[in-house]
């Protein structure tokens, strides 16, 4: 098998040309930037807000920063001020049921008018019944109904008089009421002369008194209904007075108001209750008056009595300002912000609420319209998710004091009357949330049907070059940054393909490319420069690398010290560098690893050490197995595989994760078993078959980058380079002093297919092909594993015949 | 003011709003007048009489139904309205710095108090007392005051005696004139003073004026006219009312009908001050 030729230095990077684009510096763009490459997830979400159905929710998920949020606030922006402003909502005092106010659906802007005018109409009542109540018309009209009664009282005591006048008997007015007594010339008899009366003028005047006062008796019994007529009395003409007084302020108010049933209804049960209570707008509340004086009443205007509160009228949403459907951003998805809340007032150690009290949330602010919510943040407020749940399964929002519905706090609450809701929400978050609540949550995909799946990365083309170019224009213009040179543009577009970690893709996490812009912005503003250019932008990623390379240094500074063992001049059997990634964070880095294999005989197994201490995670144990395989079918199809080998990464001491070296360990078992030493200058990364092919793997830019900056240190002396699958040179994005390097032939990058490539490069001598008898050509690679197979085979055969023959003791 | 016509004040206390009202009238008359204050409370001696009787019953008043009632239980109650009426009185004059007295008599009412009242230069009382009917018209002690031989102011409640206007009945009479220095004596300097001119003669308001500003002798008080030539009391009263008068003040002996008089006290529903000459 011919070995590749190595990489040339154009396959290693693939520039950005300044010159494909039409600007010279991104002032010349208009600064307004498309949403490119989420195709996809745009008409998901153009389908979900379409769709004005129960359930047609949506979520948008993908990684932070892909412009999750943008896009969906761009898009409903869009469309939000085509559609129908929504209603306005208040909520007014129940006069049946005081602990449930009552929701008032208003057309737009017409709430805070509602509210305005109920404020003047009180305002004018105090004014308008203490008129009507100090009327002369009124005071003679109250005063004849009192007279009138006393008047009642009065004969009806008077008759009483006469009649025990005429049988000479007074009646006398005693301390709690009335008595019967003889007069004789005027004065009352005194008792000693009523004694020494005959039997039969006592008994008279006795029988006499008693019928007397039999009949003061009915007549008093009578007083108590005399004196409840006399109050209705008094309470309808009360009543004829203040209705009188009223009826203009209502028929000018309810005349605003025409047409809108549920508020001309609310007039109704309003007037009544003024009528009724009509002495409350008689006189202003002093101080004094009150229980504690020192304290102002919470609720009230100043001088007002508390109980005029209930003609307020809490605006929940105003409208008014509002262009087309609303679309709101719960920046803190907590339950009370999400469906409103019930206030308290501490008074006096007591917590006190009314309807004034209530308190709108998200989901009233966007009814009618849309609301964005982030799902890990609404996830992480307690009872936040079953309450937007609860929202939207029974389309309204239910108003409920949490403490309440926990018993958390005992006290007077309300139960405010449901608002009907209109809402698509639209959640945002990661792919993780969005399975796991598809998983788990059985009311998830019932209530968000529709999901809007945003893409890691995009096609790098024209078109997406200058969706970049447009993105760092708007951000310079935003963000009143410098403009930047095309070239500094093509930079980020450069790093955008190394962040996606393919030479043909660019990446969606346009955070970090907004945070590039930023940091490059900076770099030119300190230096004094009027543009930011490309160095800029290359300084500010070498800071970034700067940054995050102290682990990384480490590294290096204990294999220049010796610390740890990475051979980079001679040849050696069975040991080879691989090459692995470190993931810290949001940072990675690759780093060389020695690779060793030791081989002896045995029942054909290959032992990977670090599954053995439970270091090794289940793909690196597949890809050990593999081997295995690829030895077993290769090398020893007729006869049995009688080695038992051992693979281990020296010096490692976290785990280990990944099939990316196991065609290293291959080629490391292969020199073992044939005994040719390995060129230690050259490091490998990639996964192979069973069949010997190798393919792809992740990270091969930082991986060759690792072992480059080590040879580097070493000093490059134009034997270093890596082996990396043929199917990883698209991946390419490599840094631009290696790309140097490899230009000036002091490093080399080999894309290998097949193990064959790769062991013939690794050794300098031949893998062979086998011919059609089955022979491996003489002095191969393949042909010393042969043989070398073939005599443990033998070996272990003559042994096993051996341990056979022995007599059994 | 050469001489004042008034040095003390009784009043005639029993509980009942009426007597409220005498009290309020009088403190403040004492106080514009600077007169003592004498509270005067008589155990009525018929109510004593008739809880000796055997049958002796009453009917209370706030639930109809009754209850046997003796001398004993009788004697606590009068005690414990007594000092309630000595509380009034105290509470009514300290606030006002007035020098006061305070007597519990037993015996009539009316006569208790035409025996006590002569000590004074004027009785105050309410015009029907505890009477049962509590009638519009004059209660019978009312009635005796006036037929006795003194001041005697009658209130009612719901009205003050506080400065504000008086109306002096004058008909050219030396009665009436009393009446006239008596009004000015108590009214104050911001009352206004209404003459009702009731002698027909065409020059009455003429002499009546001239004799007004006599009296005045330059005092900045506001003085009404009115010439009401009528001899019924019953017109007198409507007019009385429509001209919204305030205390009424009347000599005793005028030309007038004393017929007229008494109707007129009997409908009149502002208070009224009967003025007598013996003690002038």
């Amino acid at each position: 098998m011919p070995v590749p030729a190595k990489l040339l230095p154009a396959q290693l990077f693939n520039r950005c040309d300044p010159g494909e684009f039409a600007f010279s510096t991104t002032a010349d763009l208009d600064g307004s930037t498309g949403i490119a490459g989420q195709e996809r997830a745009l008409d998901a979400i153009r389908l979900g807000m379409g769709i004005r159905r129960d359930g047609f929710n949506l979520f948008a998920l993908g990684p932070s920063g892909t412009g999750k949020e943008t896009t969906v606030l761009q898009f409903l922006n869009a469309i939000a001020p085509k559609e129908a402003r929504p209603d306005d909502w208040c909520y007014v005092y129940n006069f049946d049921k005081p602990r449930s106010p009552k929701a008032l659906r208003l057309p737009p802007g017409q709430a805070c008018r509602l509210s305005d005018d109920m404020d003047h109409l009180v305002e004018s009542l105090f004014g308008v019944m203490p008129a009507a109540f100090s009327s002369e018309e009124y005071q003679s009209r109250e005063k004849e109904i009192g007279e009138a009664l006393q008047e009642k009282q009065s004969s009806a005591i008077e008759s009483i008089e006469h009649d025990a006048q005429e049988h000479e008997i007074t009646l006398i007015r005693t301390p709690g009421g009335f008595a019967f007594a003889p007069i004789h010339e005027g004065k009352v008899i005194a008792p000693d002369v009523y004694m020494q009366m005959k039997q039969e003028e006592r008994d008279k005047i006795e029988k006499e008194t008693n019928r007397l006062r039999d009949s003061l008796q009915s007549i008093m019994a009578q007083f108590p209904k005399w004196q409840r007529e006399t109050a209705d009395k008094i309470k309808e003409l009360n009543r004829e007075v203040s209705a009188f007084a009223l009826k203009p302020l209502m028929d000018e108010i309810r005349a605003r108001y025409k047409g809108i049933e549920s508020v001309l209804n609310y007039f109704g049960e309003v007037e009544r209750d003024m009528v009724e209570n009509f002495s409350q707008f008689l006189e202003k509340e002093s101080p004094d008056e009150s229980p504690f004086g020192m304290m102002p009443p919470p609720f009230s205007p100043a001088g007002r009595k508390r109980s005029v509160v209930r003609y307020r009228v809490n605006v929940m949403i105003d409208n008014s300002k509002l262009d087309g459907a609303p679309v709101i951003l719960e920046d803190k998805p907590a339950s009370l912000n999400l469906v409103g809340d019930i206030e308290h007032a501490a008074q006096m150690g007591t917590l006190i609420t009314d309807f004034t009290l209530i308190k709108p949330g998200a989901l009233h602010r966007a009814n009618g319209g849309y609301l964005i919510l982030d799902a890990r943040r609404l996830l992480l407020e307690p009872f936040a998710w079953e309450a937007l749940k609860k929202a939207l399964r029974t389309r309204q929002i239910r108003i409920e004091s949490l403490a309440q519905l926990y018993s958390l706090v005992s006290t007077i609450s309300l139960e405010p009357e449901p608002i009907p809701l209109d809402v698509k929400v639209v959640l945002l978050g990661e792919r993780r949330l969005y399975y796991l609540l598809s998983s788990y949550d059985p009311d998830f995909n019932e209530l968000f049907k529709i999901a809007a799946d945003f893409e890691n990365d995009m096609e790098r083309n024209a078109e997406t070059h200058l969706a970049y170019a447009r993105l760092v224009g708007s951000i310079a213009k935003r963000d009143k940054l410098l403009p930047f040179e095309r070239s500094a543009v093509a930079r980020i577009v450069e790093h955008g393909s190394r962040m996606a970690g393919d030479a043909t893709r660019l990446t969606t996490n346009l955070q970090a490319i907004r945070d590039l812009a930023h940091e490059a912005e900076y770099h030119a503003a300190q230096s004094g420069r009027a543009q930011v250019s490309a160095a800029d932008v290359e300084a500010m990623l070498e800071a970034q690398r700067y940054r995050a390379s102290r682990i990384q240094e480490r590294m290096r500074d204990a294999m220049m010290r010796g610390a740890i063992l990475i051979d980079t001049s001679s040849e050696q059997v069975g040991q080879i560098n691989g090459l692995s990634v470190y993931s810290l964070g949001e940072e990675s880095f690759g780093t060389p690893s020695r690779i060793t294999a030791r081989v002896r005989l045995g029942k054909g197994e290959v032992i990977d050490i670090e599954r053995e201490v439970e270091m090794g995670g289940p793909i690196h144990s597949k890809g050990v197995m593999i081997l295995s395989g690829f030895l077993g079918s290769r090398y020893a199809a007729d006869e049995p595989l009688s080695l038992s080998a051992t693979l281990v990464f020296e010096q490692s001491y976290g785990g280990i994760e990944g099939d990316s070296a196991s065609s290293t360990e291959l080629y490391a078992l292969l020199s073992a078993i044939s005994g040719i030493p390995i060129r230690q200058w050259l490091a490998v990364t990639g996964s192979v078959n069973q069949h010997g092919q190798v393919q792809a793997i992740g990270g091969v830019n930082e991986k060759i980058e690792g072992f480059f900056d080590l040879c580097h240190e070493r000093g490059l002396d134009g034997r270093h380079g890596v082996l990396i699958p043929a199917s990883n040179v698209r991946h390419l994005m490599l840094r631009k002093d290696i790309v140097e390097a490899v230009e000036a032939g002091q490093f080399s990058i080999w894309p290998v297919t097949h193990i064959d490539e790769g062991i013939e490069i690794l050794t300098g001598v031949p893998a062979g092909a086998m011919d059609e008898n089955g022979k491996w050509p003489e002095g191969t690679v393949n042909a010393k594993v042969f043989e070398r197979l073939k005599a443990m085979a033998e070996k272990q055969k003559s042994f096993g015949k051996k341990q056979g023959d022995e007599p059994e003791k | 003011m050469t001489h004042r016509i008034i040095h003390s004040i009784a009043v005639a206390i029993d509980c009942s709003p009426h007597s409220k009202a005498s009290l309020e009238a009088a403190a403040e008359m004492a106080v514009r007048l600077k007169a003592e204050l004498i509270g005067i409370f008589v155990e009525d001696i018929d109510l004593l009489h008739m809880a000796g009787l055997p049958f002796a019953e009453e009917i209370r008043l706030y639930s109809a139904t009754t209850g046997k009632l003796d001398t004993a239980q009788l004697e606590r109650l009068l005690r414990l309205q007594a000092q309630q009426a000595s509380e009034m009185l105290r509470l009514s004059a300290e606030s006002r710095t007035l020098h006061h007295t305070f007597r519990v008599l037993r015996g009539m009412v009316p006569e208790q108090l035409m025996l006590a009242a002569p000590e004074a230069d004027m009785l105050v009382l309410g015009r029907s007392g505890r009477s049962p009917s509590c009638r519009k018209g004059l209660g019978s002690t009312a009635r005796a005051a006036l037929e006795g031989t003194m001041n005697v102011m009658l209130m009612r409640p719901g009205v003050t005696a506080a400065e504000g206007p008086l109306l002096v009945l004058c008909d050219g009479s030396e009665a009436s004139k009393r009446a006239l220095r008596t009004a000015l004596e108590i009214a104050g300097p911001k009352s206004t003073l209404n003459l009702l001119v009731t002698d027909p003669a065409p020059d009455a308001v003429e002499r009546c004026k001239e004799e007004t500003n006599s009296l005045l002798n330059g005092r900045a008080i506001e003085v009404e006219y009115y010439h009401l030539p009528f001899t019924e009391g019953k017109q007198l009263a409507t007019f009385i009312k429509m001209i919204d008068s305030g205390l009424l003040v009347i000599g005793e002996g005028m030309n007038l009908p004393a017929e007229t008089l008494r109707e007129l006290i009997d409908n009149i529903d502002y208070p009224v001050l009967m003025v007598r000459g013996e003690k002038l």
